[in-house]
């Protein structure tokens, strides 16, 4: 450890660290300096000057910009000095000559940094008295995205964000001096995966988004913490609300997760909460029609079943469900049978992972500490976003990076070794031998590594993974985190022993060992790549019960459907994420209609059988949860509330995984899914629902060749299904390979272990007028 | 007084071909570069350097030889030319550059002997075509005598030059803003600390950024030596300089003199007086960022320090006369609307207050003005330059915000009756 400097501010002797910047040593100390353009994650810009304060010098006072000084020795600095003071309402009245004022109709009033620091520093009126400076207001820079220029005070937040954290550099500063805007170029907007969070950090209602635009006022906002389950990263948010529905969410800075920022697609894939096509009473399958249904006739119904032993139950339960839930499941297949069963998680790519107590699993934070990341798993910036941020700043602070694989190309770019089409085969097995090539050798032996791993496609085989986590295991420290990429997969790993996924469901599940399925929170047959052959095994099964927020392609066969809470805002439970760190999922909005959680449905069902039950409430199944671990460590309620745990507890722990390998055929075909797709609730957000509807294929070179693509668009076609897609052509892929995001209605129906047939359009047209 | 023509000699000489490479070797050009690759040391030439005393021609007058010695160690140094002329009044680069190049190149390849650099960039102002295509032309010639490129004068020593032109921005005068730009990035200066160019500059390798005139001389001092160079001009001023003189006077243009003389004799003799035997009201002694003098202060001498000791700067050498009829406020008005217009837009101060400031002194000159404009007008000065001491102190990265400050001060501590007259007084405000 540095030791640490001493320096006098305003009279008073604090204490830093050194090489701190002094609004951050000030901020430390409970001295607040104003700022606008200095954020804590940002590389420091000094342009706004509102942070000036005074330093003494061998030179007499001077003013200087807090926010590029570094602390020093002895520094003596006057933060409310007349000088500072009068620098400040100068400031403040030069950001404001041109600002419109229009605070009555700006989304930003009541939470604005311009507003309050002007009441607080401001010169309280103005000596402008000519025009302002006029802009078009607002621009669309994207679909989800207003820019108003005139309210915008330049102080480049947006585009150092989209510059040095996201990576996309989009939004830059054009022309100059009185006339500098913020803007896009031209014909490219702001299309980018983060663009939320410039909205967040906008110091004024410059940027702001389609979703949360005149919906409320932040007085009127109610507010609660709680966890991001859309992906395993589990990034810290907050929920706002008003009048009961939920209007937005923000980013936490959680220095361990996902400092502050979240993904465009967690921020905004909220909106179908208040959508008015949610599932809000019980339906049952009469005479070939749902048809409603009172929730005692479903519990008296089913527990009639249930009440006979001789019933044999299975799960399919998905990813987004909090750990309590899954707890209740387990108690209640505990409670039925006594023999050890299986789980089966929503999931395409569940497979053992690298688990087991010689290895070491990776935190988050790790990456930072590591002299090198090696990645091999889908693509990161599509399936876990705020963790392939967390790679960018590690790079950015000198981590070196190795990637694997032809379809990590967002991460290509800022990588120091990428192993492409040539290294990889189109089966996604390594082409040579790793202990030959200087460069990974160079960069991993002997060294501290952080190894993301995970599989690319359910097609790709286990061993081609295997074989790099052993040569890392070998020949580097190393350290695995297993990149498994839906919602909260890590909190079933936590909860369910012998979890299999949806190649063991399609293999195991049949009419002979299954009278009663419950589907929880899923759609295979809408969404996954065994839509058919799960869809001959529900219709095969004597009563399916789904429990979903939308009726969707699985729950239209279902016996019956009961409607859910939502896991976002509309329930409380615990979440883990990647790194086996738990934290709160909160409640903020009544859930709608009948609608009621998965652990209340269940716990509620077993009453009504008459079975034993141990745990009636959630605090029951949260202690659960965790009772095998050290009480003071476990994250229970009464722990994650301590204002020191908000940011979650880590318990690593070696789950028992019992899927097996998919041993599919392989064809040129892989699949995988985007960030954006269109399932229910993404078609419900209207902000997102734009975002993921377009369906279309990446054809590497040969392809395009081989099959005349010209026109744009083609035809996928196998036995009686054709669907029409774009396709782009990516060069980064080995020969003959053709990528399928399957998070697309009818682009999951085909039988990816048989050809699919590539019809150019104008060949299609042209048989059409025949 | 008389011209002492050191770094104008040769154009002067020469008019028609002075910027060809046979002209220039014919007149013993490169070589004293040649001299020094195959026979003197880094240090001679810096200890040359330093006995000259020499202090930079861009404006700042900060001593070259000390400069160079803060460049610190790296495999990877830079020299980077700063042709990038742009301080309305300024025009004596431009003939370095147009009429003599040579003298120029080398003077770089001295200079990057001296500090061990083996790539040197000329940026050169983006309005600039022809001076840009003579340099670009004389650095092509060089490169076929073998002056420039690997094994130079056949020694071991390599040099490249690239020539870069600007895209039009006054900013990029400013070292690190010109860095910037040369980078590829937006002409925005960079922050000091801790981006100084002598540690961290082009490409965040140690630079050594010196104007074209400082570098053209050079050759000069090599050949007659530091001492001799030192005799010329006077103490703190030594050599020669170029004086860019405009404005309301008979005979304007480039004077090569040795420092010393006063503003009113050069006036007087080289300028041939002023137009229609007018007074002077004031003048500009340092280009547009400097504060004015007034007409009877034309005894001060031409030295860095005479200036700066009057509260202002010899500057770029930009001599601008502004007869008993120049109406000041509009003067002012559009030195300070040149400063509005090329602020790069980064710091508060400068973007909005340069612009407002142009707005006041716009409504005064047409006669729009209020009273309280008084007030306002040394009161937004002041929210930019506190104080409005000189040297400025600053609220800003870069001097630009400041230099809109200079005209406007000068106007309202001498001229303020100017500015009164032109209120209608009737508006009471």
């Amino acid at each position: 450890m540095s030791e640490k400097v001493n320096l006098n501010v305003n009279g008073l002797e604090i204490e830093s660290d050194p090489n701190k910047l002094l609004i951050e040593a000030c901020e430390d100390s409970g001295i607040h300096i104003p700022r606008f353009c200095w954020h804590k994650r940002l590389d420091p810009v000094g342009m706004c000057r509102m942070c000036l304060v005074e330093v003494e010098t061998p030179r007499g006072k001077m003013l200087v910009p807090s926010c590029t000084t570094e602390v020093s020795d002895e520094m003596v600095v006057d933060t409310e000095s007349d000088v500072v003071k009068k620098a400040q309402e100068g400031v403040l009245e030069f950001l404001l000559i041109n600002h419109p004022l229009d605070c009555p109709i700006c989304d930003k009033a009541g939470e604005c940094p311009l507003q309050d620091q002007t009441m607080a520093y401001g010169p309280g009126e103005s000596r402008f008295v000519e025009e302002k400076r006029h802009f078009e207001k607002p621009i669309n820079i994207s679909e989800i995205i207003l820019l108003d220029r005139e309210r915008c005070i330049l102080c480049a937040r947006c585009t150092r964000f989209s510059d040095e954290i996201s990576g996309d550099p989009l939004i830059e500063f054009i022309q100059r001096g009185n006339k500098t805007e913020v803007n896009t170029f031209p014909n490219e907007p702001f299309k980018s995966y983060f663009s939320g969070n410039t909205v967040q950090i906008c110091p004024v209602g410059a940027l702001t988004s389609t979703s949360y635009r005149f919906k409320a006022r932040p007085w009127d906002l109610k507010s609660i913490r709680s966890t991001c389950n859309g992906c395993p990263t589990g990034c810290s948010i907050e929920l706002n609300s008003s009048q009961n529905k939920m209007l937005r969410i923000l980013g936490v800075d959680n220095d361990a997760v996902n400092q502050g920022w979240m993904c465009d697609k967690g921020r905004y894939n909220f909106e179908y909460l208040n959508s008015d096509s949610r599932l809000k009473t019980p339906l049952k399958m009469t005479d070939n029609e749902l048809v409603e249904i009172e929730i005692q006739d479903v519990y008296s119904e089913l527990a009639e079943f249930i009440k006979d032993r001789q019933t044999k139950v299975n799960f399919l339960l998905g990813s987004n469900l909090t750990n309590e839930d899954y707890v209740a499941f387990r108690e209640f297949s505990n409670t039925i049978s006594k023999s050890e069963r299986s789980f089966y998680l929503n999931d395409d790519l569940l497979y053992k992972g690298f688990f087991g107590e010689n290895i070491e699993l990776a935190k988050i934070d790790d990456l930072n500490s590591s002299d090198a990341i090696v990645v091999w798993a889908e693509d990161l910036k599509e399936k876990l976003p705020v963790l392939y941020l967390r790679i960018r700043q590690a790079v950015k602070n000198g981590v070196k990076l190795v990637v694997f694989g032809h379809t990590n190309e967002t991460l290509s770019d800022i990588a120091d070794v990428f192993y492409g089409k040539d290294m990889v085969s189109e089966n996604f097995e390594i082409l040579k031998d790793l202990s030959k090539m200087k460069e990974i050798n160079n960069l991993v032996a002997g060294k501290n590594i952080t190894a993301i791993l995970g599989k690319s496609t359910p097609y790709q085989s286990d061993e081609s993974v295997t074989k790099l986590f052993e040569f890392l295991n070998s020949n580097a420290n190393s350290k695995v985190l297993n990149a498994y990429s839906k919602g909260n997969t890590y909190g079933a790993f936590q909860t369910l022993e012998n979890l299999k996924g949806l190649n063991d469901f399609v293999n195991d599940i049949s009419k002979d060992n299954t009278d009663l399925l419950f589907i929880v929170g899923a759609d295979p047959i809408g969404r996954s790549v065994y839509s058919n052959q799960i869809k001959s095994i529900i219709k095969s099964i004597d009563t399916v019960v789904t429990l979903d927020n939308f009726n969707h392609e699985t729950s239209e066969l279902s016996d019956y459907v009961v409607p859910i809470s939502s896991t976002l805002g509309e329930k409380e439970g615990t979440f883990t994420n990647i790194e086996f760190r738990t934290s709160r999922i909160d409640k903020l909005v009544p859930s709608p209609g009948q609608t009621l959680s998965d652990w209340e449905f269940i716990t509620s069902l077993m009453n009504f059988a008459g079975l034993t039950v141990e745990t009636n409430s959630l605090e029951d199944l949260n202690r659960k949860a965790y009772e095998n671990l050290d009480s003071s460590l476990s994250p229970v309620f009464d722990n994650l509330d301590k204002p020191s745990n908000l940011d979650g507890m880590i318990n690593i722990f070696n789950p028992k995984i019992a899927a097996s390998e998919n041993k599919l055929n392989k064809t040129m075909f892989f699949t995988g899914e985007k960030l954006y797709g269109d399932s229910a609730t993404e078609r419900h957000s209207d902000s997102i629902s734009m975002l993921g509807s377009k369906k279309f294929i990446e054809v590497s070179e040969s392809v395009a060749e081989k099959y005349n693509l010209t026109s744009g668009s083609c035809i996928l076609a196998q036995d009686e299904l054709e669907v029409t897609v774009s396709y782009e052509v990516n060069n980064s892929f080995p020969n003959d390979l053709v990528y399928i995001p399957t998070n697309r209605r009818e682009l999951n129906k085909f039988d990816f272990s048989r050809e699919i047939m590539i019809i150019p359009s104008q060949v299609k047209e042209a048989l059409n007028v025949n | 007084m008389k011209e002492t023509l050191l770094l104008t000699k040769n154009m002067r000489d020469n008019p028609e071909d002075s910027h060809l490479i046979d002209s220039y070797e014919k007149n013993n050009g490169y070589s004293t570069a040649k001299k020094t690759i195959l026979e003197s040391s880094p240090e001679k030439i810096l200890e040359e350097i330093k006995a000259s005393n020499i202090r930079g021609r861009g404006g700042a007058g900060f001593p070259t030889g000390v400069k160079w010695g803060f460049l610190a160690e790296d495999e990877d140094r830079y020299l980077v030319i700063n042709a990038d002329e742009s301080e309305p009044g300024t025009f004596k680069d431009r003939i370095l550059l147009e009429r003599d190049p040579h003298q120029l190149i080398e003077g770089i390849i001295i200079t990057c002997f001296s500090a061990n650099i083996k790539e040197a960039f000329i940026y050169i102002r983006g309005e600039y075509a022809k001076p840009a295509r003579r340099v670009q032309q004389a650095v092509e010639q060089a490169y076929q005598k073998g002056y420039l490129g690997k094994n130079i004068f056949g020694s071991d020593v390599n040099l490249d030059i690239v020539v870069h032109l600007g895209a039009g921005a006054y900013i990029c005068g400013e070292e690190t803003a010109l860095l910037n730009s040369l980078e590829g990035r937006r002409g925005e200066p960079r922050l000091k600390p801790p981006y100084f160019p002598a540690v961290k500059g082009l490409y965040m390798k140690p630079t050594l950024v010196n104007n074209v005139e400082t570098i053209s001389s050079v050759p000069w001092i090599i050949e007659n030596g530091g001492k001799e160079y030192n005799k010329l001009g006077v103490e703190g001023s030594t050599g020669t300089r170029i004086f860019s003189l405009s404005g309301h006077v008979n005979n304007p243009g480039n004077y090569e003199i040795e420092m010393g003389s006063s503003f009113g004799e050069f006036v007087e003799t080289l300028g041939g007086g002023i137009k229609n035997n007018k007074k002077v009201k004031a003048y500009i002694p340092g280009g547009a960022s400097a504060p004015w003098f007034r007409g009877d202060q034309l005894d001060i001498k031409m030295t860095i320090d005479d200036v700066a000791n009057n509260n202002s700067m010899l500057g770029s050498g930009a001599v601008v006369m502004m007869d008993e009829d120049t109406n000041l406020v509009s003067a002012a008005k559009s030195i300070v609307s040149f400063f509005a217009h090329e602020s790069c837009g980064q710091c508060t101060p400068c973007r909005e207050g340069t612009t407002w400031l142009e707005m006041i002194l716009d409504r005064i000159a047409s006669g729009r003005g209020r009273t309280s404009d008084m007030n306002l007008l040394l009161d937004v000065c002041d929210n930019i330059s506190p104080g409005l001491s000189w040297p400025p102190k600053m609220t800003t990265i870069c001097p630009l915000g400041p230099s809109a400050v200079s005209p406007i001060t000068s106007l309202m501590n001498d001229f303020r009756d100017e500015v009164e007259s032109l209120i209608p007084t009737k508006v009471l405000l």
